[in-house]
């Protein structure tokens, strides 16, 4: 038996001890139940972090799925004063590694701010050597950056995306709320060194990534016609130039190029005259060109024949106290020679037989005066005035190319209706959209707008296109191997300080497909403000020439007609 | 039996804790791979861009001329010619044509 005062002892400890419990329970209690809305609320506070996550940007590819722009994630340099020892050896560390000079890093670092940016979306590289660094106060993080591997390629068409990923031209505005990653936000648990730790569903998903598109522009056609378009704009020393490759049985654009060309990497120091896609957003006076279409309207009415005679009046027309001149003076013409010969006064009696509704209604048809609808922003409509507001010569002019504006993807595709047996195809530059998994989300396909001629009436002015290239002003398009069908033009531009046609400012332009049986290329090339000989046939038949030939041998398309072999000289 | 239910319960609350340290455990291991998943990737977008630059036609036609001393093929240099047979079941004649076309062109040539 225990004796009294070791009994004593242990009721003493039974006490402190249930005192001690009842006084844990209290502020459990008191813990859990009293604060437990307060304490929960600073709690989570302490282990998570809400974040938002956005998905990379898209990739773009061209048809034939080589990336044409996609987004890497760069590390971008940061500085926290305060945690700075030293700010000017800090400075002079980072200047050779992030290229700014080291007193202008050092006024930053001096700022009396918590955060300061020093450097945003560098090269991999660069933050590799940051790292290696390892300076206390100058920190990094990682920002997605839109790279353009191809450089100037195609640049505009695909346009740019600026500092915060979003598009601000071309196929990257137009297509951005394809293109734009998804934004999440999600909470992150954190331990007690705020590491991240355990995901709450490990089922749970990072932001998407935009979804991907693929162009019809094949980058091996595009990378020819700027090459041949840029040496052509040099040569001619012109203002600039834009070519425009098109298949005509779908109205996909295997290349859109405009010279001078830009490099969307570096867009910033450029002025936005730079950037602009001339191929949809400029108009012009076609010239020649024009002609095209009016003999396809004349041709379908029935109000010409490949033989109907046109009488050339000796190279001088009077009308509406104005004189129409030809360069080749003329008597008795065919239609078939009117074309060949390119005769502004034959094209302005053919409009006048066709009349000013049935002009009008032909170049409405054919899509002049209207958006085309393709998918790239900045399009105009160019300028087609009703009837109503036409002048005296006005017929004539428009029939002759004149007191018409027009965007060369406007010209190129109607000249595509009239290669694919009339049908006006509307132009489309992006073929498909996938979303992160490669899953299909939408599909771009061939849409026709509506029949503007016969396939018979386009069957024969093929015929009369081709007699252009053989025996007509468009001799320097001819592809040895292939019948080529084409029209040249060549449009006088208005002298803005006269205010009238200047005769030394030009656009020479070609206008044409191949092969004229089966085309396979459309194709429209045209030079602004040529020096020297400006003329279409001369300027821009030539890089129609050099550009088809590759493109069609890159394409495998097999000669049309007998060709001379270059090695033996020979014919197949 | 006291002691069985001892025994028990003690290993039921360290099988708990045991359960918990895991799951931490783990939770970190997931968020290591999934930092290395990120670079992994960061890598292969990188290798992406310089493979596609390196690729660029541009480039291409510049090494094969400046390099290697290429040159895009004069006026028809290169033809190409359509070729189906017609009928599968006569094979051998459509093969004869090809080969009297290259032997023409080799033979003239010399």
């Amino acid at each position: 038996m225990a004796s009294p005062s070791f009994r004593g002892r242990r009721i003493l400890v039974a006490c402190g001890l249930s005192g001690a419990f009842i006084l844990v329970i209290v502020r459990l209690v008191n813990l859990q139940v009293m604060q437990s809305a307060e304490l929960t609320v600073k709690a989570d506070r302490q282990h998570q972090k809400n974040v938002t996550l956005e998905g990379a940007r898209g990739t773009i590819y061209d048809r034939n799925s080589k990336v044409l722009a996609m987004n890497m994630d760069v590390p971008s340099v940061f500085g926290v004063p305060a945690s700075l020892g030293n700010p000017g050896t800090a400075a002079r560390n980072l200047s050779p590694i992030l290229h700014v000079k080291a007193t202008e890093l050092e006024k930053k670092l001096k700022q009396e701010k918590h955060f300061v940016w020093l450097a945003r979306k560098l090269e991999p590289e660069q933050g590799r050597r940051l790292e290696r660094l390892g300076l206390d106060g100058v920190g990094v993080v990682m920002e997605g950056r839109r790279f353009y591997p191809k450089g100037p390629l195609l640049s505009h068409v695909l346009g740019f995306a600026g500092m915060d990923d979003r598009g601000l031209e071309g196929v990257e505005l137009r297509y951005e709320q394809y293109l734009r990653g998804e934004k999440r936000a999600v909470v992150l648990q954190r331990d007690a060194l705020g590491r991240a730790v355990f995901p709450k569903g490990l089922n749970e998903e990072g932001a998407a990534a935009g979804h991907s598109l693929t162009l019809t522009v094949d980058e091996v056609v595009q990378y020819i016609a700027e090459k041949e378009l840029d040496e052509a704009v040099t040569r001619s020393s012109a203002k600039s130039g834009t070519m425009i490759v098109m298949d005509p049985r779908t109205g996909a654009v295997l290349a859109m190029a405009v010279s001078p060309r830009f490099d969307p990497n570096t867009v910033g120091a450029l002025a936005p005259d730079r950037w602009r896609n001339r191929a949809l957003t400029d108009t012009y006076e076609p010239g020649s060109t024009m002609k095209a279409v009016i003999a396809a309207a004349a041709l379908e009415e029935k109000v010409m024949t490949p033989g109907s005679m046109i009488y050339g009046e000796n190279g001088q027309f009077a009308i509406a106290n104005t004189i129409i001149h030809d360069h080749e003076k003329a008597g008795w013409m065919t239609f078939a020679q009117m074309i060949q010969k390119s005769s502004n006064i034959g094209a302005a009696k053919v409009g006048m037989a066709l009349g000013e509704w049935r002009v009008f209604d032909y170049l409405k048809e054919f899509g002049f005066g209207d958006k085309s609808g393709i998918d790239l922003p900045g399009e105009t409509a160019g300028l087609l005035r009703g009837p109503r507001q036409w002048g005296k010569r006005s017929l004539a002019s428009i029939s002759m190319g004149q007191e018409v504006g027009v965007t060369p993807l406007q010209m190129v595709t109607a000249i595509s209706a009239i290669a694919n047996g009339g049908v006006l195809m509307k132009p489309y530059v992006v073929s498909e959209i996938r979303n992160g998994k490669g899953q299909l989300v939408a599909q771009n396909m061939p849409q026709a707008k509506r029949r503007v001629i016969s396939a018979d009436t386009a069957r024969t002015l093929t015929t009369l296109l081709e007699g252009v290239v053989t025996n007509g002003t468009g001799g320097k398009a001819a592809i040895p191997g292939f019948r080529v069908a084409g029209k040249t033009g060549t449009a006088q531009k208005v002298d803005p300080r006269t205010g009238k046609y200047s005769s030394t400012l030009l656009v020479g332009s070609f206008l044409g497909y191949v092969p004229a049986e089966d085309p396979r290329l459309a194709m429209i090339v045209v030079i602004d403000e040529p020096r020297g000989e400006g003329w279409g046939g001369v300027v821009a038949a030539p890089v129609f020439r050099r550009v088809g030939e590759q493109v069609l041998n890159y394409m495998g398309v097999a000669v049309d007609e007998p060709v001379k072999l270059a090695m033996a000289g020979l014919e197949s | 039996m006291k002691a069985v239910a001892f025994a028990a319960v003690t290993s039921l609350v360290l099988l708990f804790v045991w359960e918990r340290v895991d799951i931490v455990r783990i939770g970190y291991h997931i968020e290591r791979l999934k930092a290395q998943k990120v670079l992994l990737e960061r890598e292969r977008d990188e290798l992406q861009v310089k493979l596609s630059g390196l690729t660029a036609p541009e480039r291409i036609a510049r090494l094969a001329s400046d390099k290697l001393g290429m040159l895009q093929p004069e006026k028809g240099q290169v033809v190409v010619i359509n070729f189906e047979p017609e009928t599968p079941a006569n094979p051998v004649a459509a093969e004869g044509e090809i080969r009297i076309a290259k032997n023409m062109v080799t033979r003239r040539a010399r």
